[in-house]
């Protein structure tokens, strides 16, 4: 099943930490976003695999913009 | 003298720099992103330019569209205010290059002061203590290692390009030393360009002390007295206050000596800062010097009637300062409060639109530096700071109280805010028995 991991604050993004195919286990840092020069860190609510990375440097983020896709383990 | 400046910023020190303006008759120009539309302190301003998108990197730090503003409007100096490029070396030349005052001091000093190690170097060449480190930079974690080894453990890795705060990284011992000195090199690329590093020892208990002061084109150094800025959170400063309760007369007139040495060696001229640490037991050892105009200012503003920015635009047209150590008076007791945007159980940011807005009872006594109004947006993109509270009165007891007053009367909803946390600090008993130091919010709130 695919999910998508979203932004949890506005802002722009910092970096995106995985790669497409990269498999990640639940709670992992996928994505940080640079919100008022703070760091904040988006992690995966589930496991699986990296489908797609939808998100890049400096783009602009709003609340639940999705950055990346997740091919679940379920 | 100077007709127009160009204001190279953005949020409550465009507002600031602009009152100054005024009363000097001085034609102002604002920048703003696309991002900041809508902001207030536009509308004070004589003319306005659209200088890119919200990204700072498009707008704020981007050197050409600035530089194109300022020929487009013929601003004859730019004004950097303090963050974006306030400090930038290549920056500054490239103002000047344009023909343009730059509001600063000179790029080959700001390039040089850029490295912690070189002002580590050069402090040490007039004999003022810095804190205990390398002159040098680390190459390795093997030099680290050596370090901790042969003197104290645990050290702090800091970035030689570092600032805000960003990269300094605790070393506990041989075990994380590669560890901590891999993730402070990638932090400095990633931030600053640089992955440059150097030592210093944890001072402990430390408080944090720093001298104002105004140098002229002509040798002229002034000092304006000191601020302690010791209550801080990520290493960012919250509340500040002059004077400070530990600094006795010996001690002040110690670090005047020491600050003037220091800015003539480096042959700097401008408003700037001195940050000195202060150990326990009651030594200071030099830190970093900013060459900016600084966020805390109002507080030296009030004390000594000294009008900072004037002094700034005065200066960068070679004019003399026309007073000198002996003449500076200090006055009372101010207190500043800064209020984040900033949840204040969590310190994550809170950015959003303000929906209501009521500022505290007018008092000459209080003053409020921002970039507020109602339905104003907080944007994500840069500072979280929305507004400065400065309170003066005769002593710290009084002023901290005027303060109280005030940041319980300021009301701003739409956006979380740290006034919780300043009333709570400023409430305290330690706060008010003046037992500071940098580690206070973390362990006493």
């Amino acid at each position: 099943m695919e999910k998508s991991v979203n932004a949890i604050m506005p802002g722009l993004c910092a970096r995106v930490v995985v790669k497409e195919g990269d498999k990640i286990s639940k709670g992992q840092e996928v994505a940080v976003i640079n919100c008022m020069k703070t760091e904040i860190s988006i992690t995966s609510e589930s496991s699986g695999v990296v489908k797609k990375v939808l998100a890049k440097e400096w783009d602009d983020l709003q609340v639940d913009d999705p950055m990346v896709i997740i091919e679940t383990e379920e | 003298m100077i007709s127009k400046i160009l204001i190279a910023n953005r949020g409550e020190i465009v507002s600031r720099i602009i009152k100054t303006c005024k009363e000097m008759n001085i034609s102002t120009v604002a920048v703003y992103s696309e991002a900041d539309k809508q902001a207030p302190y536009l509308e004070d301003a004589d003319e306005t330019v659209l200088i890119g998108p919200a990204n700072p990197v498009q707008s704020y730090l981007n050197f050409e569209t600035i530089i194109d503003a300022a020929r487009q409007t013929n601003a004859e100096a730019l004004h950097p205010g303090y963050g974006f490029l306030s400090e930038r070396g290549t920056f500054a030349e490239a103002v000047q290059q344009a023909g343009i005052i730059w509001m600063g001091p000179s790029p080959q000093v700001l390039k040089a002061i850029s490295s912690k190690c070189y002002c580590r170097k050069l402090v040490d060449e007039v004999q003022v203590p810095v804190i205990p480190g390398t002159l040098d930079l680390v190459q390795n974690a093997n030099d680290v290692i050596d370090y901790g080894n042969n003197h104290v453990w645990p050290v702090f890795i800091k970035l030689d390009k570092g600032g805000g705060g960003k990269g300094i990284e605790r070393v506990n011992g041989e075990n994380d030393a590669d560890e901590v000195f891999q993730r402070a090199k990638s932090i400095g690329e990633m931030a600053f360009g640089s992955g440059d590093c150097y030592i210093e020892e944890i001072v402990e208990n430390s408080r944090h002390i720093e001298i104002q002061f105004l140098a002229d084109q002509h040798g002229n150094c002034v000092c304006l007295g000191e601020r302690e800025c010791s209550v801080q959170r990520r290493h960012q400063k919250i509340i500040e206050e002059a004077p400070s309760l530990v600094v006795t007369k010996n001690d002040r007139s110690m670090l005047f000596d020491r600050t003037v040495k220091i800015v003539q060696k480096m042959g700097y001229y401008g408003a700037g800062t001195i940050e000195f640490l202060r150990s326990e037991d009651g030594n200071y050892y030099f830190m970093e010097i900013n060459a900016r105009l600084q966020v805390e200012h109002p507080v030296t503003e009030y004390l000594t009637g000294v009008d900072i920015v004037k002094w700034q635009i005065l200066i960068a047209s070679k004019k003399t300062l026309d007073f000198t150590q002996q003449t500076v008076k200090f006055d009372g007791h101010a207190i500043e409060a800064r209020v984040y945007a900033e949840d204040p159980e969590t310190f994550i940011p809170s950015p959003g639109t303000i929906t209501d807005l009521k500022f505290p009872e007018q008092d000459p006594k209080i003053r409020i530096d921002h970039a507020l109004k109602a339905n104003a947006v907080v944007p994500p993109y840069y500072d979280p700071m929305l507004a400065k509270v400065i309170a003066w009165d005769i002593d710290r007891k009084s002023a901290s109280n005027r303060l109280i007053k005030a940041l319980t009367e300021f009301q701003i909803k739409g956006v979380k805010t740290t006034i919780p946390v300043n009333l709570k600090i400023l409430k305290s008993m330690e706060y008010q028995e003046g037992n500071i130091d940098t580690s206070f919010i973390d362990n006493s709130l």
